[in-house]
């Protein structure tokens, strides 16, 4: 049976810095294997929807809902363990940690053993770091880099940084995964197997994909609805098609004449 | 004899010390300037608990509850402190916490129960180099064992990166607070050790200079290392005794030479002696099959 409920909603979300309003009463819906983008010229807001959706900021207004419950106040590690995991722009990888440790990381959370157990090495805390240690070497391997275990984060070449980033908010096991801007900085080539990665990723871990990102030819390719944001303002959304066509978001990218 | 013994004890202090502040400053990455103050809050009441509450037991064990006792009012003080500072960054943590371990000094210096500013005298002398190196030992393999788990790892993971620590679901005020809590309770254990050794404390003993010279043991050997810190530890406990060896003029500028012996490091080897990594001595084996 296909469960398609919503998983996550923002209502109305606003956030204000001082005198500017980034973002002006967003509203978005997030069905539970929707891959949705989320596009606009530089300074739209859009990375500001992710730092409010993640509680990185608090919404000056508005409200937002994962399964139900408002999570809108809540501290951003809480809400990653509720599960919303993230990418970030200006990727903010673990750098000088091995890939290995970096996933692990992410599995933290979800490690059952306390500080005694650390400190004296029982069962319980062999049977957690093996059961870890197993989760990482899988998920390694789905995404290609088990040969890269223990390179330095910062070793690695820029497109593999990106899908290690990626791999570490998987690790989180969310049910919303949220993209800025994973094409960033890649190659034609790159983008291309980002493509296949973004949509595979949603049909093997059944999760939703919220994407923002500038390149149009990956966005119309992979999302199945988009929302555009100019100044704040959400100012179209709908099917790919719909949007490419329309005359105020030819105008946000454009300027008028 | 007894010179070289006492300075083996109080070099294993030190590592003790320099070992946990580590864990604050190196591992988790938050500057903290006021360990002093919680060697000193270890060591006064650690002290107190020997002065006027020693049980009819065994010296050594009155000696094993006094460290408790230093550690459990040190990591009480950390809460106490670290609670409010460590939502301050870098110089911020670093003017509070040396503000804090100050205060801490001053009401020594004016609670007469423990001497005030004349000094607590009649301490035990509980302290030999047997217990001081067990307590070495032990400090060393609690804190490694803790970097060396998932508890670590959220920690280590503050000071790469504090905002993705928190988007992997790592609660890092907890952690942070943890590292903090952790490192005060190990130095208010060095802190009882040292007032058995010693048999007198004064709160001039505890300046914020003491807090420099174990940050200095800790940047010598290389943030993040506590094989470093250990190595660090040493150095700057033996090399001042050495100095005297060159006269009375050059030991009083023992602070200049510590500067120098800085400088020329951090030119040298900005990581500090062993940067993060550990000694790995099966590595050394490993490589001399070749
Ligand atoms: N912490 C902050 N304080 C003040 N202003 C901010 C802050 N964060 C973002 N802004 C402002 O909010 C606006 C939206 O920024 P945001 O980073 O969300 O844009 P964006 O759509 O992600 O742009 P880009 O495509 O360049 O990544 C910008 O004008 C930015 O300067
Ligand atoms: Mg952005």
């Amino acid at each position: 049976m296909l469960d398609n409920s919503v998983i996550l909603e923002t209502k109305e979300i606003t956030m204000r810095f001082g005198g500017l309003v980034a973002v002006d009463n967003f509203c978005i819906q997030l069905k539970k294997t929707d891959l949705i983008g989320i596009i606009g010229p530089n300074g739209a807001g859009k990375t500001t929807i992710f730092n409010m959706i993640t509680g990185i900021y608090t919404p000056s207004a508005g409200d937002i809902i994962l399964d139900q419950k408002s999570i809108k106040n809540r501290r951003p590690a809480v809400i990653t363990q509720l599960g919303i995991a993230r990418t970030f722009q200006n990727i903010r990888l673990f750098k000088d940690l091995t890939v290995f440790d970096n996933i692990r990381i992410a599995g933290h959370f979800r490690m059952n053993y306390g500080l005694l157990s650390s400190v004296f090495r029982n069962k319980k805390f062999h049977s957690e770091e093996k059961r870890l240690e197993n989760e990482t070497l899988e998920l390694l391997e789905i995404f290609d880099l088990s040969d890269k275990k223990n390179y330095l984060a910062k070793n690695l070449p820029y497109g593999m940084q990106r899908r290690l980033e990626i791999a570490r908010a998987l690790a989180t096991r969310p049910k919303v995964l949220l993209l800025d801007e994973p094409a960033a900085g890649m190659n034609p080539k790159e983008t291309k197997e980002l493509t296949d990665l973004i949509r595979w990723l949603r049909d093997k871990f059944q999760i939703a994909i919220l994407l923002i990102e500038h390149d149009m030819k990956l966005v119309m390719e992979v999302c199945e609805k988009i929302h555009v944001v100019d100044y704040g303002m959400q100012i179209a959304h709908g099917l790919p098609k719909d949007i490419q066509g329309n005359p105020k978001v030819i105008e946000a990218y454009l300027g008028t004449q | 004899m007894d010179y070289i013994a006492h300075l083996t004890l109080n070099t294993g202090i030190f590592i003790i010390l320099a070992v946990s502040l580590n864990l604050i400053n190196g591992i988790c990455g938050q500057f903290s300037l006021g360990h002093a103050g919680f060697w000193a809050v270890g060591a006064y009441t650690g002290a107190a608990y020997s002065v006027y509450m020693a049980l009819p037991v065994p010296d050594f064990i009155n000696l094993f509850i006094s460290c408790i006792v230093g550690f459990i009012s040190a990591a009480f003080a950390g809460v106490i402190i670290g609670v409010p500072c460590l939502r301050l960054r870098g110089d911020y943590l670093a003017i509070a916490t040396l503000g804090f371990s100050e205060i801490i000094r001053i009401v020594i210096v004016n609670l007469d129960v423990v001497g005030g500013a004349r000094g607590f005298t009649n301490i035990p002398n509980w302290s030999n180099l047997f217990w001081v190196y067990s307590w070495v030992v032990i400090t060393i393999i609690i804190i490694a064992n803790i970097i060396n788990s998932t508890h670590g790892r959220a920690i280590i993971s503050i000071r790469e990166d504090e905002i993705a620590a928190e988007s992997m679901g790592i609660h890092t005020f907890k952690y942070k607070t943890l590292a903090f809590v952790i490192g005060a309770g190990f130095a208010g254990l060095a802190g009882s050790l040292f007032a058995h050794a010693q048999q007198f404390l004064h709160p001039n003993g505890f300046t914020f200079l003491w807090s420099v010279i174990i940050l200095l043991m800790v940047i010598l050997g290389g943030l993040g290392s506590i094989t470093g810190s250990i190595i660090g530890a040493i150095i700057l406990t033996v090399l001042p005794e050495l100095l005297r060896f060159f006269g009375e003029t050059i030991s009083q500028w023992r602070m200049v030479v510590y500067s120098l012996l800085l400088i020329i490091l951090m030119l040298a080897r900005p990581g500090g002696i062993f940067g993060k990594h550990e000694l790995d001595i099966k590595s050394w084996f490993r490589r001399s099959k070749l």
